[in-house]
């Protein structure tokens, strides 16, 4: 058999762009788990991420749940934070400024308890210089009003989409919850409603309890489970959604690898997030960008949209 | 003696160079991390072992001691938990990951202040670099160091060899005075008159009984909080305590991980 003719002196491409949004790798910081994205620039060279997602915005500042916020589980993290945060304005007017003087995307996390509430922090955010995409938030299981609720009704979860749709010329991403039967239903919603592409998925509602005190160890009561725990989880939500829809799905779950990041990959994601491991690894994505490269390499493949979907399935 | 300004963290694999077993769950565990090694009195280092686990966290440690030109620190470890578990099982050579040095540390008091640290079990530890500090500094200081019982105190070996005046107690006598840490320290306040400070690390109930006191005689005083602590470097928000700073209506909730672990106690809603 001849051998194949490939240059393999090039380096694989792993840039990619969704609409407008380019990204220079397909390794985003997840939402919530980098601050604003500012936070995180003094032990991480940003210039090695495709993109941060920031933490979700509404339009006021919020104070988030009581504590305890936080629990470990097995190889997972249950939280309830509660979408703490400083609100929209104060995000573009303080945050902002600084954030874009980084060489990386900016994904503005946009939260509401209304429809309206969602059209106008979209609206507030479309309008900054700086900012290159939005991922609508509809799976937070850690707000009373809001959140989960949108995204777990599927007319809801079209409104919302829509609403943003209409007021942004920015790529709109909505973030998926997995707290549902059947998750095609949503990732057709969000396509049908204008979405350019879909991150998949959020966190999923758990509950952990200190049986000595037979209370709740989150003082919200549940609490949403990331982390390993809920990556194969997530590996089989992402291959139902990117077989549902045309639009890319942005793979999220339990990332701390490159051969974890693969499998989303392979599952159908177009890129991917790394969520709970920045609490603990906040310098993983050069290991991850090194490790997707040297696969494709090896898999003599020069481009990793060609990885995209490739899952050899029964 | 100035509080200066912090250190830039940096987050690095680095060595475990010694490890001194101090009975039960205890033990001072020195890594080479020449950041960390640069760390103020009162900052923390998150530490888990390199080798996986099943866990994710790393786990918050105050820095007990300091080598800034060999690069080394060293913290004073209890095992409470898997996490501290994981970090305490660690052996001679093996690595870990260390991101520090993080967070506020206690600001040195005003010149012709004495300072009045109080330890409660492995809270002294920021006292031994603190005190390390102040001595240098020419500052005038005493440590009071309180635990439930004499296998509660397992660093007053080390802190004797280094010269620290102190008074030990224990809710059981088992060590020097019977009774609560807070007993000899309001003594020695009555004893003495001049300006002094107030610092604190140990159990939330012990932080706050010096905070009253503090408040009763109308000195300064500084605690150093421990929440249940996700990332150190305020993405998480997980660490929250409420604090209500001057000019504020109500509290707010704020990472101590970035805006303390070390608060003027007057700033802190009590019980947090």
């Amino acid at each position: 058999m001849a051998a194949l003719k490939i240059d393999m002196t090039n380096t694989p491409s792993l840039a990619l762009e969704i609409g407008t949004l380019k990204l220079k790798n397909p390794l985003l910081a997840a939402s919530g788990t980098c601050g604003y994205g500012v936070e995180i620039a003094q032990v991480v060279d940003l210039s090695t991420l495709g993109g941060i997602v920031t933490k979700g915005l509404y339009m006021a500042a919020r104070d988030g749940c009581e504590t305890p916020r936080i629990a470990e589980t097995p190889a997972g993290l249950l939280n309830a934070i509660g979408l703490q945060g400083v609100g929209i304005r104060a995000f573009v007017s303080n945050v902002l400024p600084q954030l874009r003087t980084y060489d990386t995307a900016v994904i503005v996390n946009v939260c509401g308890e209304t429809v309206e509430e969602y059209a106008e922090v979209s609206r507030i955010a479309s309008d900054a210089p700086g900012v290159h995409a939005l991922e609508v938030n509809i799976s937070c299981p850690n707000v009373k009003t809001g959140g989960i609720a949108f995204g777990t009704d599927p007319a809801m979860t079209h409104e919302v989409v829509a609403a943003v749709r209409r007021v942004s010329r920015l790529p709109v991403i909505p973030k998926l919850s997995p707290n549902v039967t059947d998750i095609t239903v949503f990732a057709r919603a969000c396509e049908e409603a204008g979405a350019d592409a879909i991150s998949c998925v959020n966190t999923f509602l758990g509950l952990a309890i200190d049986v000595e005190t037979r209370k709740p160890r989150l003082a919200f009561g549940t609490g949403g489970l990331s982390g390993p725990a809920i990556r194969p989880l997530a590996v089989r939500m992402t291959f139902q959604a990117a077989r549902a829809v045309k639009i890319p799905i942005i793979g999220i779950g339990g990332i701390g690898s490159a051969s974890d990041a693969l499998e989303f990959f392979i599952a159908g994601a177009r890129a991917v997030q790394v969520g709970t491991m920045n609490f603990s690894r906040p310098n993983v994505y050069t290991e991850i960008e090194a490790g997707l490269l040297d696969y494709l390499k090896r898999h003599q493949m020069s481009d990793i949209s060609e990885l995209t979907g490739s899952i050899r399935y029964p | 003696m100035s509080a200066g300004r912090a250190p830039a963290a940096a987050d690095r694999v680095c060595r475990l160079l010694s490890r001194q077993p101090l009975g039960g769950a205890y033990a001072l565990l020195t890594f080479g991390h020449p950041e960390t090694a640069q760390a103020q009195a009162g900052q923390f280092a998150m530490i888990q072992p390199e080798a996986d686990t099943n866990l994710i966290l790393r786990r918050p440690f105050s820095i007990m001691d300091t080598d800034p030109l060999r690069g080394h620190f060293t913290i004073f470890l209890k095992a409470v938990g898997p996490g501290s578990k994981a970090v305490f099982d660690l052996r001679e050579g093996e690595n870990a990951r260390v991101l520090g040095p993080l967070g506020h540390g206690f600001k040195p008091p005003s010149p012709g202040e004495a300072a009045h640290l109080v330890g409660g079990g492995y809270g002294v530890a920021p006292f031994a670099l603190f005190s390390r500090h102040l001595k240098k500094a020419g500052v005038l200081f005493h440590l009071f160091y309180g635990g439930r019982s004499s296998s509660e105190l397992p660093l007053v070996a080390e802190l004797e060899r280094r010269g620290i005046a102190m008074t030990l107690s224990t809710d059981d006598g088992s060590r020097g005075e019977k009774g609560w840490v807070t007993a000899p320290l309001l003594e020695a306040l009555d004893r003495t008159s001049g300006a002094a400070r107030l610092y604190a690390c140990g159990p939330a109930a012990m932080m706050h009984a010096v905070s009253r006191i503090a408040e009763d005689r109308d000195l300064s005083c500084e605690v150093s909080l421990d929440p249940w602590m996700g990332c150190g470097i305020g993405t998480c928000l997980g660490c929250v305590v409420k604090i209500q700073e001057p000019g504020e209506l109500k509290p707010k909730n704020r990472p101590a991980c970035t805006e303390g672990p070390v608060f003027d106690s007057r700033r802190v809603v009590w019980p947090h």
